[in-house]
């Protein structure tokens, strides 16, 4: 779990290092395809599988509660 | 006098230099007020049923609606509101009590115990195969969701506030939740935390027999189990005054009804070029309370069986030939009262040209249950036209079992937690997406005051290798306000 977790911080210090990309050049990062985050129309297939595997959380949405589920 | 003069010429200079600047444009959060409606079609079916102990009919249908509306309050702050219900009729639920065949315990009246069991039910057709017509064969879920945020003037500091309220016939849930959000480097780097707090109550259904047992002061010749006949392994009818007969394994049911969610969510995203971006999401969640859910049966192997139904059809139990004998169950599953969860996941998406933009997620999950899992999903927006994407997608999921699931008849009575829900057994499962997206930026059509902005539709298929297997049919519209 700590090697994931240094890991992860690697990731996360090698990508702050890069070059900031500047508001007029964003043109193909603002395509809505590009968004990072499960597209809204996705919601419930989101909560099927919330219900039906044990795994939850980590996408940017709910990751427990509000209903008995696991 | 000259000097008065100068002074009031100055600071007037200098008000109208602080006007200039209070009255910069400034570019608001959200333009006009946006509307989501999406709807969502679900059936799945296999025959691994929790209610009836790990095997039986899953078959399930469910139809949700979302209602989400976002309102602009101000140039800052943004209001949203978001309403959903989803309503299910699921043949597993409905063997809560195997042996209903009134259906007409709903609206409120107490499903388990609103009569005896009837006799021709009871020999004729109640199995883990057969859908029951009882009451908790279906439900409705309803939730509202009420959040504000509000962003400051340079839009680098987001703070926000929410509020939800959900509940079910069984499940009631109330959710408070903040967060904070700090983009820098030029908007190129995103950092947010959020944290929750959901405070739930199960009102808990149980399985009818064992419910009606301790119900009825533990006597089989009284009330739901009257004159009815229970069999034993070999199909004989028991002596109910004898000392063989069937009890539950514990004379307690549920004895706290609470379920506390407490979750930390950090996520930090990082665009890497003109076309690259990634996320990285953190959450820690620690759960408390009841874990289980009442309504699923446990069967024991180190305990005698026993039945109501056609003692014939005992040897064929575990087929879906069986139409008409039903176990009598050992005990409802029992998790233990805590569970800490850790999930982290990233996305990467490479816009690759005009026409194909590259989307990927990965999730690895981690409990003190003992369950590991991973997530793999990819999808690949192809734009057709300037309106028109289409949306493959394939997704991948696998997950280690708890260390407290076994298959039916596989636990033994020894054990402190036990469960034979198959969403916690060890399976691996594929699903498979195409979608089509329609979008105009202009919104020309409209309906009243609303412009059609998008239109979403989606189909998925997912199949589990133990069986089961399901489809969801997905159609969002937005709207803007003109």
């Amino acid at each position: 779990m700590i090697k994931k977790i240094s890991f992860l911080f690697l990731i996360v210090s090698l990508t702050t290092s890069c070059v900031a990309v500047k508001e007029y050049e964003k043109v193909y990062l603002n395509d809505p395809d590009m968004l990072l985050a499960a597209k809204k129309s996705n919601r419930f297939v989101t909560s099927f599988q919330v219900y039906r595997e044990a795994a939850s959380g980590a996408n940017g949405g709910k990751s427990g509660g509000g209903c008995g589920c696991n | 006098m000259k000097k008065i003069i100068t002074i009031v010429v100055l600071f007037i200079s200098f008000m109208s230099f602080s006007q200039t600047t209070n009255t910069e444009y400034k570019k608001r959060v959200l333009e006009t007020t946006e509307v989501d409606i999406i709807t969502s079609f679900y059936t799945q079916d296999g025959d691994n049923a929790s209610v009836t102990g790990g095997i039986g009919t899953e078959k399930l249908t469910d139809l949700a609606t979302s209602f989400t509306v976002s309102i602009p309050l101000n140039d800052d702050d943004v209001l949203t509101i978001d309403a959903t219900i989803s309503a299910y009729t699921s043949a597993s639920s409905s063997n809560l009590d195997p042996f209903d065949i009134s259906g007409a315990s709903g609206d409120g009246e107490d499903d388990d115990r609103s009569s005896h069991i009837s006799k021709e039910i009871a020999t004729n057709a109640a199995s883990p195969w057969v859908e029951s017509s009882g009451a908790s064969k279906g439900d409705v879920w309803k939730s509202l969701n009420i959040s504000y945020s509000h962003s400051s003037d340079d839009r680098n500091t987001i703070l926000g506030a929410n509020a939800n309220f959900a509940s079910e016939y069984d499940y009631a849930s109330i959710g408070l939740g903040g967060s904070f959000t700090k983009l820098f480097n030029k908007k190129n780097t995103e950092f947010s935390v959020k944290a929750n707090i959901y405070l739930d109550n199960w009102k808990p259904a149980y399985p009818t027999e064992l419910d009606s047992y301790l119900d009825d002061n533990q006597n089989l010749n009284d009330g739901h189990f009257q004159g009815i006949d229970i069999l034993d392994q070999n199909g004989n009818i028991i002596d109910k005054n004898s000392s063989t007969i069937w009890t539950p394994f514990k004379s307690t049911l549920i004895d706290d009804t609470s379920r506390n969610t407490y979750s930390v969510s950090v996520s930090f995203s990082q665009i890497l070029s003109k076309k690259s971006q990634l996320s990285l999401f953190f959450d820690l969640v620690q759960q408390n309370g009841w874990l289980g859910n009442p309504m699923q049966r446990v069967y024991f192997s180190d305990r005698d069986n026993y039945f109501i139904g056609n003692a014939s059809s005992i040897p064929n139990y575990t087929s879906p030939t069986n139409k008409d004998v039903f176990q009598l169950a050992d005990d409802i599953e029992r998790l233990p009262d805590s569970r800490l969860k850790l999930p982290i996941g990233a996305r990467f998406n490479q816009y690759i040209n005009e026409v194909v933009t590259l989307r990927t997620y990965y999730r690895y999950y981690y409990d003190d249950w003992g369950i590991t899992s991973h997530t793999v999903n990819i999808e690949l927006p192809i734009k057709i036209s300037d309106t028109f994407t289409f949306y493959p997608s394939y997704r991948y999921y696998t997950q280690t079992a708890a260390d407290y699931f076994a298959p039916f008849e596989q636990h033994t009575s020894t054990e402190e937690f036990y469960t034979s829900d198959y969403d916690l057994s060890e399976f691996n499962s594929n699903q498979f997406g195409i979608g089509f997206s329609y979008t105009d930026i202009f919104a020309k059509r409209h309906i009243w005051k609303l412009g059609l902005k998008s239109v979403d539709l989606k189909y998925d298929y997912y199949e589990r290798n133990t069986g089961l297997n399901a489809g969801i049919i997905s159609l969002g519209f937005k709207f803007v306000m003109d």
